[in-house]
């Protein structure tokens, strides 16, 4: 699978993400040789434990996490962050979970945008949006289609990502382009890029924006 | 959903059933070899108790996990008058790290078995599989080598078939229809 790295947009000072700000990004995207394909869309949420008496005590997982991808739909990712611990299932796990009735949806971030292609590069620009309300983040994705090692497509991603800079500068935007480095060794994953890869990213990126004030 | 028929064959009698399955289902048998690790939820863990079953099918050269929910069956008076358990079940694969998972979210393993013998696929109506297995209990914690049988003189068979929710009369009846053919 293609090597994909997560970015977001960091805003100059003093200044906020919103809507306008992605419609620039995207215009900025559109202004390159490229090819504009259909909406995407990942849907993330946090978990909490469901407990029959709040005063016992409860060694129970406080940090469960899920994400599931429009590209990817017979499959489903639970992250538990303090295990370090990505799990892959079918779709149907969430079926399962539901009526195991034992953890509950506390809050969901939903990642939508459209997708781009740019000869070996599939770019991605969307909103991130926290229970359907807040936009909290702007996220951009980047894919570089003819390599998966995370190691040997370092280098060339990150010159995509600095023309893609200068580019997006070009539309006079406050803010600049951030790679949030995900943390891919803690969760024992190999060189070779994969769903679990982006899992851990998209989830780690979720963590970011709920821990920047709103 | 899953109609399911089971009952018991004396081991000696097993390589007889198995020349029986394979003249009606015309094709080879296949080996079944699950270590059944049945997870229930820890006390305080969600509003009422739940299980499940995490199943690891050692029959391949890499081991493939499952977890299975199993609902309650059928009931009322339609379910009286069926010829085989109508029940609920879901099953789901998961990456090799279930059992880690399940138990950080707060589950324990209530207990373990090793299910070792044969199936054979069949399609009557609809896909129907006919097992053939030895049930047996793990004296210590995951050693499925050190796995003896509960019964040994007496092995299940099962026969199961999926179903939705439209039509599981039609499969109940293909399932226990075929159940009859091995009755002796």
């Amino acid at each position: 699978m293609p090597v994909k790295w997560l970015l977001y947009w960091q805003p100059g000072s003093a200044g906020q993400v919103s809507g306008n700000i992605l419609q620039e990004v995207m215009k900025s995207i559109e202004s390159l040789n490229v090819t504009r394909g259909a909406r995407w869309e990942a849907k993330a949420a946090q978990y909490r434990p469901m407990l029959r008496d709040q005063n016992l005590p409860a060694d129970f997982a406080r940090d469960l996490q899920s994400i599931f991808f429009s590209e990817n739909p017979s499959k489903f990712f639970f992250i538990l962050r303090t295990e370090h611990m990505v799990v892959e299932a079918d779709s149907n796990v969430q079926d399962i979970m539901e009526r195991l009735q034992t953890y509950r949806n506390r809050l969901t971030f939903v990642f939508e945008g459209y997708q781009y292609q740019l000869g070996d590069f599939n770019l991605k620009a969307g909103r991130a949006v926290l229970n359907g309300e807040s936009i909290r983040g702007i996220v951009l994705e980047v894919e570089y289609l003819p390599v998966s090692s995370i190691e040997k497509s370092r280098t060339l991603l990150q010159e995509f990502v600095e023309l893609w800079q200068d580019v997006i500068s070009k539309h006079s935007l406050n803010g600049k382009i951030s790679h949030l480095e995900p943390p891919f060794g803690s969760y024992l994953l190999s060189d070779t890029y994969s769903w679990q890869h982006t899992a851990v990213q998209y989830t780690n990126m979720m963590t970011h924006f709920l821990s920047q004030r709103s | 959903m899953e109609c399911i028929m089971q009952g018991i064959i004396e081991t000696q009698h097993v390589e007889g059933l198995a020349v029986l399955l394979q003249g009606l289902c015309g094709s080879q048998r296949q080996a079944v070899k699950i270590h059944d690790l049945c997870l229930k939820s820890g006390p305080n863990l969600g509003q009422v108790p739940s299980e499940m079953h995490l199943m690891c099918d050692l029959s391949h050269q890499e081991p493939r996990w499952i977890v299975r929910h199993v609902g309650g069956a059928m009931r009322g008076a339609g379910a009286e008058q069926m010829p085989a358990l109508v029940r609920s079940v879901l099953n789901c694969r998961i990456s090799n790290n279930a059992l880690r998972f399940f138990h950080s979210l707060g589950y324990k393993l209530d207990h373990e078995l090793l299910q070792t013998g044969f199936k054979f696929q069949f399609h009557k109506v609809v896909p129907i599989t006919v097992s053939v297995t030895s049930v047996c209990k793990i004296p210590k914690l995951h050693m499925i080598e050190e796995a003896v049988p509960i019964t040994p003189g007496l092995q299940l068979v099962e026969v199961s078939a999926s179903t939705s929710g439209d039509n599981y009369t039609e499969v109940a009846a293909a399932v226990s229809g075929l159940a009859e053919q091995l009755a002796p």
